[in-house]
């Protein structure tokens, strides 16, 4: 209902404001031109950063100080505590940064975003920057129409900066002209009431922008034309701090739990610092006095103070609540509770992980593995044992001779709902991010797409395999018996090591990858000796035609699955980070190459 | 240099950064070594007394292991 009425009722108030005042006019088209400048910004950023950004991110996880610094340097950086909130979110919604090194990461944007305020103030009210926006738009325009990804990146950087260039030109000429016809000032408001008033004004400004860096410009330049008050100015800004937390609310709401619980962080950790604020608002004023005094910023120079304002609170902020991280991470854990886990749905593949390619993958590879858990069941007890008895048996094959139990389950019917509903949303999530995704991700998409068919044809196999496994598993015959319990022993060994090796470290993956090459060669031997055996029974009359046709088709199916299930270990375990990983999956043997080692 | 020139130099160190170095040869002399020490397992490992089946395991899987050394060597020599 709020949504229907706010879009028109705000277009309706500018169209009145256009109307009345061309000065307005002016401003908002300041306000407009500074956005778009914004999303040129952080368009161009995503593109230019490449993976830095989230390798960078993924290192900032051990130590809060660490994620303080990160969302120092990048915030300052990239002038958008949106962006690095977003990447955040996308990161803790994959599972690849914790709760803590995420509200680290936010704590350290919030200071981070200060610098914009210092910028303006210093640079961007007391030179003529329309100068420098007008050659900036023109080069960043040309070069974002360029080929290059990097020089495409770099021209929206630069585009962008020219449009914030722009968009502040147009507001600080709006509000020069504005005060001849209309004084703001004139509605101040003193004391607390003025506070909370205006502190409510910011906070509403910045929702509707979407940005706190505009609404901070916006109150940098009404301040330097003096058509607000020092006193209303430090009020808004605190209300733009608040407001921010909007645009990480929004970003949250499709993230799972853990993107839910940051935007909480962060909308604590902003209204606390806010209130803080508000409650000392006389110490404030007197230390930013005192600072400004002593770095020389003169007592008139009211837009540089409240630069200073802006940065101290914040700083305030962080020091009152960074000893309370982990107390903050968990209530929000109390607050956001985990909700039973779905494990026919995806647990991993959210739209805020789709927008960087390192987590991307990550989530992909998470979800991938899911999807084999899944199969893994079905798998299991496809073949008539249970997931505990391929995992736990100290002698799994004596455990497969000796337990004749069947398993009631509807193949068919398991597969719809626990396979093909998360294979499904795999297939969906990389057709979506391929769109998106830089060329050299490609592959690695490729082979996660063809690692998670080749799950779902196991199942499929394992289907087939099951009628006459469990008719033979029971047989009164022992030699066609212990044929389909030497196939159902193979799957399941293979289940169990690619399960055990998944457990191992990074370093140990690459020396599985390695491993999984001789079970793939033992299969191979397992062929030819099977050959010989089913030769030999069926000489010896042991066995019936029949009964070596249906072992040795589904042999077929075995030695498919074996290998696909071995191909798809491989894909998964391979890290793109580890560069010993990387060494061992070019040393991996091909199929011909394991044919040759493994031949008589 | 001209301005093309330039632009290929700088896609082509983004692109190492980006995927890193083809194949560390030094991860590649760790990766022989730990190859070896498993070649010498599996080779003290058939002195012992086994079944015909195992054997035949063993024996497929410590070819596998010489093959896979055999590549990496090739790979080092050909970086």
């Amino acid at each position: 209902m709020l949504r229907k009425i706010l879009l028109p009722s705000i277009l309706g108030i500018l169209g009145y404001g256009f109307w009345v005042s061309p000065d307005f006019k002016e401003i908002a088209a300041g306000v407009s031109i500074f956005l778009f400048g914004m999303l040129f910004l952080e368009d161009g950023f995503k593109s230019f950063t490449g993976g830095m950004l989230e390798k960078l991110l993924q290192k900032t996880t051990n130590k809060t100080w660490k994620s303080l610094l990160f969302g120092i340097v990048s915030t300052t950086i990239m002038q958008s505590s949106s962006l690095v909130s977003v990447i955040t979110i996308s990161f803790i919604s994959a599972g690849l940064v914790t709760l803590v090194a995420g509200i680290g990461i936010i704590f350290g944007a919030n200071i981070g975003t200060t610098t914009g305020a210092w910028l303006v103030a210093a640079f961007g009210l007391k030179v003529k920057i329309s100068a420098y926006a007008m050659p900036m738009l023109v080069f960043g325009i040309v070069l974002s129409f360029q080929k290059s990804k990097y020089l495409k990146g770099f021209g929206s950087v630069l585009a962008g900066l020219g449009f914030l260039f722009l968009g502040i030109h147009y507001m600080k000429e709006g509000f020069e002209a504005f005060k001849d016809t209309f004084d703001l000032a004139a509605l101040a408001v003193e004391g607390y009431p003025g506070l909370f008033l205006f502190a409510g004004i910011g906070v509403a400004a910045t929702v509707i922008m979407q940005s706190s860096h505009a609404t901070l410009v916006l109150i940098l330049t009404a301040l330097a034309a003096s058509q607000i008050t020092y006193e209303n100015a430090l009020a808004l800004a605190i209300g733009a701090n608040v407001g921010t937390t909007i645009t990480a609310i929004i970003g949250s709401l499709s993230a799972n739990i853990q993107g839910k619980r940051l935007a909480g962080a962060h909308l604590i950790f902003n209204a606390v610092t806010g209130i803080i604020a508000i409650a000392f608002i006389g110490q404030f004023v007197w230390a930013v006095d005192a600072i400004s005094n002593r770095v020389g910023i003169a007592a008139d120079n009211y837009t540089m103070k409240l630069a200073v304002f802006h940065t101290l609170f914040n700083l305030v902020g962080v020091i009152v609540m960074v000893p309370l991280i982990h107390r903050l991470a968990d209530s929000l854990f109390k607050v956001f509770p985990e909700k039973a886990k779905d494990l026919a749905q995806p647990l991993y593949l959210s739209e805020a992980a789709i927008e960087f390619p390192e987590t991307v993958l990550k989530a992909l590879k998470k979800e991938v593995w899911h999807l084999f858990d899944s199969a893994f069941e079905i798998m299991a007890h496809g073949i008539n044992l249970h997931r505990r008895q391929i995992l736990k048996s100290t002698d799994l094959q004596k455990t497969i001779d000796e337990d004749r139990e069947i398993h009631e389950l509807d193949i068919d019917e398991v597969y719809e709902r626990k396979v093909k509903v998360l294979y499904s949303a795999i297939i969906d999530f990389i057709s979506n991010a391929q769109a998106q995704m830089p060329s050299i991700y490609s592959e690695e998409m490729f082979r996660l797409r063809k690692a998670s068919a080749e799950i779902v044809e196991c199942v499929k196999h394992v289907k087939h395999l099951r009628k006459n496994a469990t008719r033979y598993m029971v047989s009164d015959n022992e030699h066609i018996r212990d044929e389909y319990n030497r196939l159902r022993y193979q799957v399941s060994m293979i289940l169990r090591e690619i399960y055990r090796l998944r457990g191992e470290g990074d370093y140990d993956h690459a020396l599985g990858m390695l491993e999984l090459d001789e079970l793939k060669a033992e299969i191979q031997l397992e062929h030819r000796q099977l050959d010989e055996r089913v030769t030999r029974i069926l000489r010896n009359d042991q066995i019936t035609a029949m009964m070596a046709t249906s072992l040795l088709n589904d042999f077929n199916y075995v030695d498919e699955t074996s290998r696909q299930l071995l191909d798809t270990a491989q894909a998964l375990l391979v890290s793109h980070s580890d560069l010993v990983a990387e060494a061992a999956r070019e040393v991996v043997l091909d199929k011909d190459e394991i044919e040759q080692a493994s031949a008589a | 240099m001209k301005f093309s020139r330039l632009i290929d130099k700088v896609e082509k160190i983004a692109d190492k950064y980006q995927q890193g170095d083809q194949v560390d040869s030094q991860k590649l002399t760790e990766l022989q070594s730990l190859l070896g020490d498993k070649i010498a397992r599996y080779q003290a490992r058939l002195e012992e007394d086994m079944s015909e089946q195992k054997r035949d395991k063993l024996e497929t899987r410590l070819k596998v292991v010489r093959a896979q050394l055999q590549k990496s060597q090739d790979l080092k020599k050909s970086s």
